[in-house]
């Protein structure tokens, strides 16, 4: 009996065989479960290995980075502080400046959310912009101020952080304020006003750079959402005219390239307004640019809020509220939730579509790398400039869908 | 009992819904006002248009459609000379844009199948392989990758030092030359490719009887390789007949060839550098969408499915084949018409790597003629490609529906 009894023990404790567990159980599930599955194991690891020696190889063997070093801050601001644009002045700080008060809100998010995502990001940033403080670039002959601006990157995160944390400002409606306020004084910043030293107005024409695509995808990013739930809500309205306006309206800016757009508001929107009307080439592209997007998005939104059930809507008006109480309290909030993948799937869209505009001869990141290749010198490099833009949009890109991804985890998606 | 003289509580006699809180009155007010603003909006730029068109004189009119167009258009699939009219060099231009389009969209979904199944494969490396070129490729703007593969295209060797494969391939930074049909003559041609197609339908038509007879009765009926006879014999036979009538066969093979002091390939099909570099970018960089769009599509169909089809006895192919994936593309159709639709937008990006598409040529054309109705004719013109693709869909969408 007792020799049975610890025999059925010791049957019970038995290790899982070899094959199940650890590296060898791992790859007997994942890379050998069966004869195709060890053959494919074996080509795609085959062809891994050459992408990788020859992808390593050029990155640190063949690959010639001067390019990307040579044009440096170029990347950043591009003619914005050249004697065209700012006349007997150093006009480097005041993209700087509004760098500064964009590290500072991502330190005042961080205060808010805590640690996770909104940590990461705000010490990424505030790192790789000071960082740039010590890098051989061309911002030599910009003197220590740029440098020390640079620096500063680094207190203004944890200025932002503090503020946050100790402050009553700690609340997202207060980083919501502040991002729209950094907004507005980098547009004033850039743009400077007249009359004032040290801020003299500097023609659109020469923005450029990152901070281009960053001004034109902050301020798309922002307006067409709204525009976007304004127009799907105008198209499931039974209001007729609405409805038509709205159908119209989304068709035709879904239905015709971008770029196609962008030329007719430097050609043709123009001449639709008064010859004396104030307007810029950089503000009908940001309006083409928004507009297309919000059409795009008023779509996302409309299967939203068509996948959304009937019943919440139903319950909501038998509970007694109005008509606007329901469609922002009940169905857009639900709405919204389900298609947040499809939602940050546009703005990555509307990021990189910020690199059309050189269309219409502004000069964005993407064509100042390539105005340099064009140059004898750097003819030979066109592959490392490419290749270094496409992995500086890959960053923003990937971030904004990485960060989509932890607000869905935890809103819950799909699990409720 | 109430005095009739005293006048009633307010709250007592009901007296309608005041006009101001009226909904269907507002609705109605709300509507006109928004209508009567668009029109006014409208009105005002057309009015201020019209107005610059006459102060300025401004070229307006669509006269300049007849006029020859006098400017090469480098890449074309149609024949074109500059002695053409607009028109012409504008339907020209539209067929690249077209040819493109379609290549594209059949290359990319093949693609985006591939790496979408890939994904899903239960081999870790090949998974993850697939994960980092679909997180790759969709990050990226278009833009950056065309001039990316531009310039690649463009340090290949030229002409004559170019690599050559077997006598057969020929790769040039000038593009891709290969075997490829050439008509000897136009009517033979034309007579069999209708005839082909024609072929392809008969045979599809017997596929689908033969399917619903085996459905029906559960005898085997062959139905694929009956439906491939099918079409094939009658191209074979119609082949044959016009070779007769005709004395020459409506396609012969042509392989390229160098000619000349310096190497020009003649002969065969060549794609030529600018349609190549538009192809691969675009294919690269929508594949990786739909390759997206298919794992979705592959995962919503419930696990119990692929389960019962094994538990019946069906391989792991036939599961995919015929349970899962008609399942799948039910969600997948939609999402993909609006990937083939954003394909052909893009492809207005040819310009900048040298392919002569619509956009690219009206461009062009607005130095010398009147850019309003340019940009009106363009704009119809993509309206009308994708009102088309979205019927497609639309068109597919229903017929699964209700078979399904």
């Amino acid at each position: 009996m007792a020799a049975d009894t610890t025999q059925n023990a010791a049957a019970q404790v038995l290790p899982p065989p070899r094959t199940e567990v650890g590296v060898i159980g791992w790859m007997h599930a994942n890379l050998f479960s069966s004869r195709l599955n060890s053959a494919l194991t074996v080509v795609s690891s085959a062809l891994l290995l050459v992408i990788l020696w020859y992808g390593l190889r050029w990155i640190f063997w063949s690959a010639d980075w001067t390019v990307v070093e040579r044009v440096g801050g170029l990347f950043l601001i591009g003619s914005y502080n050249t004697e065209l644009a700012c006349p007997g002045q150093n006009c480097f700080w005041r993209p700087q400046v509004s760098l500064l008060l964009v590290t500072a809100l991502l330190g005042m998010i961080w205060g808010i959310m805590g640690g996770g995502v909104a940590k990461r990001i705000a010490i990424l940033a505030a790192v790789v912009a000071a960082l740039f403080a010590f890098l051989p670039y061309s911002l030599d002959d910009m003197g220590w101020d740029v440098r020390f601006l640079l620096l500063a990157n680094l207190p203004s995160t944890a200025l932002g952080w503090a503020v946050a944390r100790y402050t009553p400002l700690g609340q997202p409606r207060w980083a919501v304020a502040w991002g729209v306020a950094v907004f507005l004084i980098t547009l004033v910043l850039q743009r400077g006003l007249p009359n004032v030293p040290g801020l003299q107005p500097v023609s659109v024409v020469y923005w450029g750079g990152l901070t281009l695509n960053l001004i034109l995808a902050v301020g798309g990013i922002s307006l067409s959402l709204p525009i976007g739930i304004a127009l799907a809500l105008g198209r499931r309205s039974n209001l007729p005219v609405v409805k038509l306006l709205c159908v119209v309206f989304i068709e035709v800016f879904r239905g015709v390239p971008l770029i196609t757009l962008l030329f007719m508001s430097q050609t043709l929107v123009p001449l639709a307004f008064p010859e004396n009307f104030p307007q810029n080439s950089l503000f009908r592209a940001a309006v083409v640019i928004t507009l297309f997007s919000s059409a795009y998005m008023a779509e996302n939104i409309r299967g939203g809020l068509q996948a959304l059930h009937p019943g919440q809507a139903e319950a909501a008006r038998a509970l007694g509220l109005p008509g606007w109480q329901t469609t922002l309290l009940i169905s857009l909030p639900q709405a919204i939730r389900n298609v947040i993948p499809a939602i940050v799937g546009q703005f990555i869209a509307l990021f990189k579509d910020t690199s059309l505009v050189y269309i219409i001869g502004m000069v964005d990141i993407v064509e100042i790398g390539r105005v340099f290749i064009s140059r004898p010198e750097y003819l030979a490099s066109a592959r490392e400039m490419f290749v270094f833009l496409a992995v500086v949009f890959w960053v923003f890109c990937y971030g904004m869908s990485y960060v989509s991804r932890h607000i869905e985890r935890n809103l819950g998606v799909g699990e409720r | 009992m109430l005095n009739p003289n005293t006048t009633l509580p307010r709250i007592l006699t009901y007296q309608g819904i005041p006009v101001w809180r009226h909904a269907q009155i507002i609705q109605w007010a709300a509507q006109i006002a928004s209508a009567i603003l668009v029109v006014a909006l409208v009105m005002w730029f057309f009015g201020n248009m019209a107005f610059a068109i006459d102060d300025r004189e401004i070229p307006f009119g669509f006269s300049f459609l007849e006029r020859e167009y006098q400017t090469p258009i480098g890449e074309h699939v149609l024949p074109y000379e500059s002695s053409d009219s607009f028109l012409y060099a504008l339907i020209v231009a539209a067929t690249n844009t077209l040819v493109v389009a379609v290549a594209g969209v059949i290359l990319a979904t093949l693609l985006g199948i591939f790496i979408g199944v890939c994904r899903l494969s239960p081999n870790w490396i090949v998974s993850k392989l697939a994960t980092a070129y679909i997180e790759f490729f969709r990050n990226v703007p278009l833009l950056v990758q065309l001039f990316f593969w531009f310039y690649i295209i463009l340090e290949l060797p030229t002409v004559r030092e170019g690599y050559v494969l077997a006598d057969l391939l020929y790769v040039n930074n000038a593009g891709i030359s290969f075997p490829g049909p050439v008509s000897s003559g136009v009517t033979p041609a034309v007579v069999w490719l209708v005839l082909a197609v024609a072929a392809v339908f008969v045979g599809a038509l017997a596929h689908h009887r033969l399917v619903r007879r085996e459905d029906e009765t559960g005898r085997p009926s062959y139905p694929l390789v009956i439906g491939c006879v099918t079409t094939v014999g009658i191209a074979a036979i119609t082949w044959l007949v016009l070779s007769g009538i005709f004395g020459d066969a409506p396609f012969s093979v042509s392989t390229p060839a160098p000619q000349g002091r310096f190497g020009r390939i003649d002969g065969g099909v060549t794609i030529r550098a600018g349609m190549l570099v538009l192809l691969i970018g675009l294919v690269m960089y929508t594949a990786s969408f739909i390759a997206e769009i298919v794992r979705a599509g592959i995962q919503s169909v419930g696990r119990g499915q692929t389960e019962a089809a094994r538990a019946l006895g069906l391989s792991p192919v036939n599961t995919l084949r015929q349970v899962t994936f008609p399942q799948a593309l039910r969600v997948i159709i939609p999402p993909w018409i609006s990937q083939c639709l954003n394909l052909t937008k893009n492809s207005s990006l040819g310009g900048v790597v040298g392919y002569t598409d619509l956009t690219n040529v009206a461009i062009t054309m607005t130095q010398t003629a009147p850019a309003i109705n340019i940009f009106l004719m363009l704009m119809a013109t993509y309206l009308a490609m994708s009102l088309t693709w979205s019927l497609i869909g639309n068109l597919y969408n229903r017929h699964i529906r209700f078979t399904g």
